[in-house]
């Protein structure tokens, strides 16, 4: 029975060809732009953040009470010794590095600018957040007598700096003097973390210890983990652990970027709504028609015994099939646009300048997620769905005699 | 003729009329409206950063933009300031000098911009004095007085009244320090300003950076701001090739780009829409023309030309594409329009626009009924263009098979 159903649904849209090619071709097509909207739009609040994560705040931050709303030498993390100790030991975590860092002013022969001095250690660094992979110019080391130091893209572009040049760094000191050191720029990053690029100065954590004349304690101790999903119980962990220590989620050392994915978040839901709304409607136009046209046909079927549950069962299969055949082309070319983007990157480099001021990279790779995939099906047999039930009781109403009889 | 017609045509079939009109009508107005709020939000956005601080017209040395150095300063200001007396469209014209220094206080040492400004000309080129918090704004008798964002007092933990020395490099490279009394603190909402940014009186800073006469740069407030670009190339023209000239679209060019990069994104976003419409107002159009198949077959076989069916046809789309767009035109000027007279406001997304170094939440829409038109335009095209292959694909039958077309 099942197989007659469909074999009469099939031929009734083969019938009607060019319509129903329209109605597959409309589905995919808006399904195509939609995944497509979504893989990159989700691809670029994604990088941001991750650059966030991978160059300042990991997941995790912790920092000593009173820091956050006061930076200074005063507020440091002295039982780093400990925290090292629990987080080297935790099986969720999959790094984490040390910073110590202060307020400054970064001069050259002609130009000086504030900026914030980050005591690092290469090496975990590297590890942590991959920062050699932003390095644009020079090399990522500090040189053999650790004088070198490495600066953001923008404070170089702003300071008028090349490598090998020298800068001359001053903070005010734990003893509150202003003391100073010259350095020779090393390496040149671009993290695309505006405040970074803006102002940063990575030195050897050492040399940053003389500096300010700080022998022990931390200012950030940052956490990547092996997941995202332990993030709120790593953070329970160690405030069991520190409960005199901040630790702060990254989405809350930048909550605009949280900002940004909710809000990105809610408006590929009212785009997916309002593009299979619309589509919907134009299945809808069609089944109507189809239903209207064909009311001599099912009268027909209904006076020779047809049950309406076999003939709904038509109208039903029809309208899936026309769906689904719209799914599955619009997934298969969407998916295939996104892997293409998720692979090779969207190169935006034509707006470079303008993509940089929102801090967002010129590259941008797509993000795929069965997610997509998975609300746009329900979307599309829901949409297919609703627009047969209005057809159907207009079918219902209408009497099989007065069908047959009709002209 | 054709035109009673395709109107009685158009009532006939009222249901797809009303459905295309309702359709056409509403992207119609969702285009002019987006298209209001991209332009509006983008122009609102420009503007405000442009008067907060770095003002619509910007005259450097030549070679200043690039390397701002001390040797590429403006050294005779008086001369730049003679030559442009009574230049048409220039409304106010003031001189800045811009430093970096380090301040301390009791307990802090922050990096921050140390400016000498005209505190009476200023007024009238940014929104400085505007932004006042605390305390009072700056007077040209001020000696040893400084004017500073909020987010720099608080780092250096000062209030008005409160002292902070300076150490800094004058302008012949010699070594400078005063002790300042905080006069009034700042804040203008740009975070990133507000706590870098720091302002003296000129005659004081001179005397203290060795500065009299010279200037980083002059800022030009034009009496017509929409005329900024060309007025900085006849500024340029005036001064020659010792200086540069540059309009906000120059000093700003990321600003620029990247608000033109989130119109293509918007756009972008809206074609996806247009595609969907596209398609729905073409399988109606089919779905209309098919149920009339036989009525298109009696017509040609009593007579009608080919070119007269599709005339009569396409008469009607255009028709339902006019009342569409025009329609829609209205519904989303009129949107634009109230939203240019009242700004939408979005407070809770404060947080993000100070990432984007933006000090505003109101946003209001651009009303410009030329836009309006241009979009009106392409959305009339895209509609008529929808119904083009159902028209041709009926046209294409032989008047016998489709009088008994079923």
């Amino acid at each position: 029975m099942f197989r007659t159903i469909c074999r009469i649904a099939w031929a009734s849209l083969a019938r009607r060809l060019s319509r129903s090619v329209l109605v597959v071709v409309m589905i995919s097509m808006s399904l195509w732009g939609l995944l497509l909207m979504e893989g990159i739009y989700d691809g670029m609040t994604e990088q941001m953040i991750s650059n966030a994560i991978r160059s300042d705040s990991g997941q995790l931050s912790l920092f000593a009470p009173g820091f956050r709303e006061d930076p200074g030498l005063n507020r440091l993390i002295m039982q780093d010794g400990e925290i090292t100790e629990l987080l080297a030991g935790d099986p969720r975590v999959k790094s984490f590095v040390r910073r110590l860092r202060q307020d400054g002013l970064a001069a050259t022969a002609h130009y000086s600018r504030g900026v914030m001095i980050y005591g690092v250690d290469l090496a975990t660094e590297k590890r942590q957040g991959r920062l050699d992979t932003y390095l644009t110019q020079g090399e990522y080391s500090f040189g053999e007598k650790k004088r070198g130091a490495i600066i953001g893209a923008r404070l170089a572009e702003k300071l008028k700096v090349k490598i090998g040049r020298k800068l001359i760094v001053s903070a005010q000191n734990s003893e509150q003097e202003v003391s100073a050191v010259a350095l020779t720029i090393s390496g040149i990053v671009r993290t695309n973390n505006m405040g970074l690029d803006e102002s940063a100065v990575f030195i050897d954590m050492d040399k940053a210890r003389e500096l300010f004349m700080t022998p022990a304690g931390v200012s950030q101790i940052i956490v990547i983990l092996q997941a995202e999903k332990d993030i709120p119980a790593v953070q329970n962990t160690l405030g069991q652990h520190f409960p005199t220590l901040q630790i702060l989620r990254w989405d809350e050392l930048y909550p605009a970027l949280m900002q940004g994915r909710v809000m990105m978040n809610g408006f590929n839901m009212v785009m997916s709504l309002l593009i299979f709304g619309v589509a919907g409607l134009g299945i809808f136009g069609v089944m109507l028609v189809s239903v209207l046209e064909r009311l001599r046909e099912f009268g027909i079927m209904l006076a020779i015994g047809t049950s309406f549950a076999q003939v709904r069962g038509i109208i039903f299969t029809e309208s899936f099939i026309l769906g689904f055949s719209g799914f599955v082309a619009g997934s298969l070319l969407g998916g295939a646009t996104l892997f293409y983007f998720y692979r090779h990157g969207l190169d935006l480099t034509i707006f470079g300048e303008g993509l940089e001021e929102f801090g967002m990279d010129v590259i941008t790779y797509a993000v795929i997620r069965t997610s997509y995939f998975t609300t746009a099906f329900i979307a599309v047999m829901l949409a297919t769905f609703v627009s047969v039930l209005f057809p159907l009781r207009l079918l219902k109403k209408s009497n099989p005699i007065e069908a047959i009889n009709k002209v | 003729m054709f035109f009673k017609i395709a109107v009685r045509n158009i009532f006939a079939y009222s249901k797809r009329s009303i459905i295309t009109v309702l359709l056409l009508s509403c992207t119609t107005a969702l285009l002019v409206f987006s298209t209001a709020y991209m332009d509006g939000s983008h122009g609102r956005m420009i503007q405000s950063s442009v008067e907060i601080y770095p003002g619509y017209v910007q005259i450097t040395h030549k070679g200043f933009r690039d390397n701002p150095s001390l040797e590429n300063l403006i050294f005779d200001a008086g001369k730049v300031r003679a030559s442009l007396k009574d230049f048409p469209g220039i409304a106010v014209l003031t001189p800045r000098f811009e430093s970096f220094v380090l301040f301390s206080s009791e307990e802090k040492a922050v990096g921050g911009m140390f400016t000498g400004i005209d505190p009476e000309k200023e007024m009238h080129v940014s929104r400085l004095a505007a932004s006042l918090k605390q305390g009072s704004y700056l007077t040209s008798n001020d000696d040893a007085q400084v004017y500073m964002g909020r987010e720099l007092a608080k780092r250096l933990k000062v209030g008005v009244g409160d002292q902070v020395t300076f150490v800094g490099t004058g302008a012949d490279y010699s070594f400078a320090a005063d002790t300042l009394t905080v006069k009034g603190i700042f804040q203008t909402g740009l975070f990133d300003f507000d706590s870098r940014a720091s302002f003296v009186a000129k005659p004081y800073f001179d005397r203290m950076m060795a500065a009299k006469n010279i200037a980083t740069h002059f800022i030009v407030q034009p009496a017509d701001p929409s005329q900024a670009e060309a007025l900085a190339a006849a500024i340029g023209q005036r001064l020659g090739p010792e200086y540069e000239s540059a309009s906000w679209q120059q000093t700003m060019a990321g600003l620029v780009q990247a608000m033109r990069v989130d119109s293509i994104f918007g756009y972008i976003t809206l074609g996806i829409i247009f595609i969907v419409i596209f398609f729905v107002v073409m399988i109606f159009t089919l779905l209309v023309v098919y149920a009339r198949v036989r009525e298109i077959g009696i017509l040609r076989a009593v007579g009608t030309g080919p070119g007269q069916i599709f005339s009569m046809l396409l008469l009607e789309s255009v028709l339902l594409g006019l009342v569409s767009v025009v329609l829609g035109g209205l519904i989303g000027g009129s949107f634009a329009y109230y939203f240019h007279i009242n700004p939408i406001v979005f407070t809770s997304f404060e947080e993000q626009f100070k990432q984007y170094g933006l000090a505003m939440t109101a946003m209001p829409t651009d009303f410009a009924p030329l836009i309006i038109l241009r979009d009106m335009a392409v959305m009339f095209v895209l509609s008529v263009s929808a119904t083009l292959y159902p028209i041709f694909k009926v046209n294409a039958f032989k008047p016998i098979e489709a009088i008994h077309h079923v």
